[in-house]
């Protein structure tokens, strides 16, 4: 049956206004200078939730640098900007994105990445293009053993994350630990790293995986359960944490829960409740309630610009921006990708998560917390014993 | 037997001197010779699918499992056994043919669906097991460090691959040389008689043609340039990783192929550009490219199911008044 | 380890029952459309979608979400059947074709409308716990298997004894012997496709609370439902019944034996293993010849 050509046309057209509204906008050009930078994030795919964090780091610090009156280089002043790419969590897309913010953008630097395998895949193309590339959010040691002279990280990477809660951990004395993750870079590699610094006795307990997008743990609770386990770790994201937990405790469970960084915040408590997670250790790059005064002062602009609490993955994204801003600054340009990427690496930087200094390899030594929830929803800091403090202030 | 008249010649030749002067013309903008390098690996896999689909018949949803294969296959022995590029490239292609092989032989029992769910199923297994074996592939996180090819060294000149130029030329070459396959096979015996088996194939097995191998052949020739087009991808990311060559790629791959116009030699080659570059063309916000891409397969297959190609054809035979048979 | 087993095997029902829905309503499509609907997985989605929305932007009554999340699957589902699966009947590619863009399409739409991160449903049959022996389970898990069970009950009823299912199972034979004793079959036919689509609808909208609801969350429901009727028999509705079930409980219980991360493999190799020994499923007819 031949279809007519008219009825074809008109359903073309019809795709063709369906599309033709949502093509993306090009800004207005203001009077002073604009001054792009790249970003490549998770916008939709399964690192969309802690992509929301990542890009609210980004943006209250470009507002911040732009009413303080942009960035000043040789006389001249910019205004920031971000030009900003979904790669949703896929390599192919990454290195594609990133290939554009080289050529086509001419961005100076590029930040942000939440995916560890897509971090890998732009590290070569940064390098390539003397593009410094500034990482915040992806924690795979292997990353910053490349030898890519223009690759920095900013936040902690799985070794240095696990250290500090293998440390906490063996302290408590729990045997056996069980272990339940995502079964990719972060879940894998935190597994593995933490296996490897936990004392022995620890050892017999189980390792479950699931993939990306499963959302039923029943069969590993009931290992869980079987393994007599005095402790869980959870090794994932904020929303399949979330079900585990419920899962867990819904099953009568009462084990020991220990979880990432990214099961600390404020967010990740709505999606339960506190009598769920009443007792609950995770490992944390950024207390928002410690009483440190560029800790506080942080989360009291993020909240007041973002109606929530501040987030680990928000400000060591804004360190990055910060950092990259000054960087450029000391190198006295926003062109040269090579002197910026020299300046970043002599840099020393005040960032809200702390002091900033980049090693020979690119990477950042931030301090890691251990903070445990409370009955009331708030949180409390066990480690490091120097900034020990109570419920309320975690 | 097709008349091929002047015109679309001429257009022919217009587009393979864009193409070889692409580096000239688009000096200023390398992302064009990014966005034609990723052309031409997504019209590598296209014509292996052209091929067991628009020839052959064969509706296959697990396509990008054998590019997958053939991309792991090459880079576990680039950057592990530090094999070089060519030699990864060949095994890889031989791997993959023979995967398709006794996966398709697998497959050919069966009909229809049945067919279309097996080969979806056998797409699926290949993804979980490059995600989940880590030891082998490193699992979901990928194998990054995968090297571009050695550079050529010739007395005082050297070519290196690092730089997009180059890489483009190589990805151009390789292209250029399976669409030439392609037409080769398209007019050969082989491609006589799987258009038989395709258009009905208990007449063909009547008349004495031996089923089986035919097809296997074709999956395997198929599968064979999906594993080219994965060892391509991950050379010139540098990462190889499972997400590139999941169910959902194997259904974008089947797009571009009927988008194109399967069963026609050029289909491919528009398909992949249009997957390519039609989003950067109209500027669109990134999740609204799928929808529109969805949108046009549906309206496609109400309307125009032989695909862009077939339409120009179509269009051309109207003006030109050639009646000729397909 | 009685235990466990008992554990995982109530899991293994819940899960199941959830295969059953998507699977019933793939072999009623297919038994008398014979096309399968490989977009049925995204309208599982929707069913979610529309069953989230209904519930924070309407009224919190759970029952009337479901009720209107089936409700607009059904509408959905006629206007798919009325403009892509008609006009295309009798092309099998290129139903199946326009059913991978569809969704394409759908799963996309639904990004760009809802956006990308995942919904969380709040639902008071979550809260609520029940106690079997020493294991504990939410309500909502039971229910789903109750609910399942009585919806399959009444399918089967309504198939064998009145007189439009009746009419279902005589096209699903044969479409020319059924129009020759004047069985009405595009009413029929679009009849089937939108309950087909309502049970989609309801699978997704029992799971969303359970889990949570996002734009992917059908991709795995719709594999693990075409495992089912190839397990239980293609155009079998008992089979697909027990396919689905089996298959739900056969993945939980392999968790104790085996690494999780295989777990959803099983279903893949499911399919291949039944197609290769015994393509017919445990209750499919050996039909000869196409398809």
């Amino acid at each position: 049956m031949k279809r007519s050509p008219m009825l074809f046309s008109c359903a073309l057209l019809g795709l063709a206004a369906l599309a033709w509204p949502m093509r993306e906008v090009q800004a207005q050009s203001p009077s002073s200078a604009r001054l792009q930078i790249g970003v490549l994030t998770s916008l939709t795919g399964s690192m969309a939730a802690p992509g929301v964090f990542q890009m609210n780091g980004f943006r209250l610090a470009v507002e911040e640098v732009n009413a303080s009156g942009g960035l000043t280089i040789a006389g001249r002043s910019y205004s920031l900007e971000l030009k900003v790419y979904d790669t949703r969590a896929n390599p192919s897309e990454g290195a594609s994105a990133m290939q554009r913010l080289a050529t086509v953008d001419k961005v100076p630097v590029v930040l942000g990445e939440l995916s560890s395998g897509v971090a890998a895949a732009i590290a070569p193309i940064a390098q390539d293009y003397s593009l410094p590339l500034v990482l915040t959010v992806p924690t795979g040691p292997n990353l910053t053993e490349q030898n890519n002279p223009f690759l920095f990280r900013v936040n902690a990477h799985n070794n240095q994350l696990n250290q500090a809660l293998a440390d906490f951990v063996s302290r408590q004395g729990w045997a056996p630990i069980s272990f339940i993750a995502w079964n990719n870079d972060a879940g894998r590699g935190g597994v593995t790293g933490m296996r490897q610094l936990l004392p022995a006795a620890t050892k017999d307990g189980y390792v479950g995986y699931f993939n990306v997008g499963e959302l039923d743990f029943s069969s590993h609770v009931s290992n869980v359960r079987n393994s007599r386990a005095q402790a869980v770790m959870l090794f994932m994201d904020e929303e399949p944490g979330s079900l585990a937990i419920r899962q867990i405790r819904d099953a009568g469970l009462k084990t020991q829960i220990v979880g990432t960084l990214a099961m600390g915040s404020d967010r990740f408590l709505k999606r339960l409740d506190a009598q769920r997670l009443d007792g609950m250790v995770q490992y944390n790059a950024f207390p928002p309630n410690a009483d440190v005064p560029r800790i506080r002062n942080f989360s009291q602009r993020y909240k007041a610009k973002y109606g929530e609490e501040a987030h680990g993955f928000a400000a060591q994204s804004y360190d990055g921006l910060m950092v990259a801003v000054a960087a450029m600054r000391a190198a006295g340009t926003v062109n040269n990708g090579k002197a910026i990427r020299d300046a970043l690496a002599r840099i020393r930087h005040q960032g809200v998560i702390g002091d900033i200094q980049f090693d020979a390899k690119g990477q950042a030594h931030p301090s890691v917390y251990v903070t445990q929830w409370c009955a009331d929803g708030t949180r409390r800091i066990l480690y490091p014993d120097s900034v020990k403090a109570g419920c309320g202030a975690g | 037997m097709r008349r091929i008249a002047i015109v679309p010649r001429a257009l022919g030749v217009l587009a393979l001197i864009g193409l070889l002067t692409a580096p000239v013309w688009a000096a200023g903008h390398p992302y064009v010779l990014h966005m034609l390098v990723l052309s031409c690996i997504v019209s590598i896999a296209a014509v292996g699918l052209n091929l067991m689909l628009g020839y052959g018949g064969l509706v296959s949803l697990g396509h990008m499992g054998f590019a997958g294969l053939g991309a792991y296959v090459a880079a576990v022995l680039m950057v592990d056994a530090r094999w070089g590029f060519w030699s990864a490239l060949g095994t890889a292609a031989i791997a993959s043919a023979i995967a398709g092989a006794l996966i398709g032989l697998i497959c050919f029992r069966f009909r229809g669906h049945f067919f279309m769910i097996v080969t979806l199923a056998f797409g699926l297994l290949l993804h979980a097991v490059m995600n989940n074996w880590d030891d082998v592939t490193r699992g979901a996180a990928g194998l990054p460090g995968v090297p571009r090819p050695a550079a050529w060294r010739w007395g005082d000149t050297v070519i290196s691959f690092g730089q997009l130029p180059n890489f483009y030329y190589l990805a151009l070459a390789i292209t250029l040389a399976v669409f030439a396959l392609q037409y080769v096979v398209v007019r050969s015996d082989l491609g006589r008689v799987l258009g038989s088996i395709r258009q009905d194939e208990r007449l063909a097995r009547a008349r004495g043609v031996n089923v089986i191998v035919f097809k296997t052949v074709v999956f395997a020739l198929g599968s064979a340039l999906a594993g080219v087009s994965g060892v391509l991808q991950v050379s010139f990311l540098r990462v190889a990783a499972p997400a590139s060559f999941n169910m959902l790629e194997s259904i974008n791959t089947v797009l571009v192929v009927i988008v194109g116009g399967a069963g026609f030699l050029v289909g491919p080659a528009v398909g992949a550009l249009l997957y390519v570059t039609l989003p950067e063309a109209l500027r669109l916000a990134n999740e609204w490219r799928l929808v529109i891409f969805g949108g046009l397969l549906v309206i496609m297959m109400l309307f125009a199911p032989q695909g862009i190609a077939g339409l120009a054809y179509t269009l051309w035979q109207r003006i030109t008044g050639d009646r000729s048979a397909r | 380890m009685g235990e466990a087993l008992l554990e995982q095997v109530i899991n293994g029902l819940m899960m199941g029952s959830l295969y059953v829905l998507v699977a019933l309503g793939m072999v009623l499509i297919y038994g008398v459309m014979h096309v399968v609907n490989f977009a049925h997985g995204v309208l599982f989605t929707l069913g979610g979608y529309v069953g989230v929305f209904c519930y924070q932007h309407l009224a919190p009554s759970y029952p009337l979400a479901l009720l209107l999340s089936i409700a607009s699957l059904a509408v959905l589902g006629l206007a798919i059947e009325r403009l892509v699966f008609h006009p295309l009947d009798g092309n099998l590619r290129n139903q199946v074709i326009a059913s991978l863009g569809l969704i394409l399409f759908l799963e996309n739409l639904i990004i760009a409308v809802w956006g990308a991160t995942a919904l969380q449903w709040k639902v008071a049959s979550t809260e609520h716990l029940v106690s079997i022996g020493s294991l504990q389970f939410s309500a909502h898990h039971l229910g789903i298997i109750v609910i399942t069970l009585a919806l399959v009950a009444v399918l089967g009823v309504f198939l064998k004894y009145s007189r439009f299912g009746t009419a279902i199972r005589a096209t699903s034979q044969s479409r020319e012997a059924a129009i020759v004793v004047g069985i009405p079959v595009r009413r029929v036919q679009r009849s089937s496709f939108a309950i087909g689509c309502m049970l989609a609808g309801l699978g997704g909208g029992l799971v969303g609370p359970l889990f949570l609801v996002f734009p992917q969350m059908g991709d795995v429901p719709l594999v693990k439902g075409l495992a089912g009727i190839l397990l239980g028999g293609m155009g079998s509705v008992p089979g697909a019944v027990v396919g689905g079930m089996l298959l739900g409980v056969t993945e939980s219980v392999s968790t104790l034996f085996l690494p999780t991360d295989y777990r959803d493999s099983i279903a893949f190799m499911v399919m291949v293993l039944i197609l290769l020994f015994r393509p017919q499923g445990l209750f499919g007819q050996r039909i000869r010849g196409e398809d």
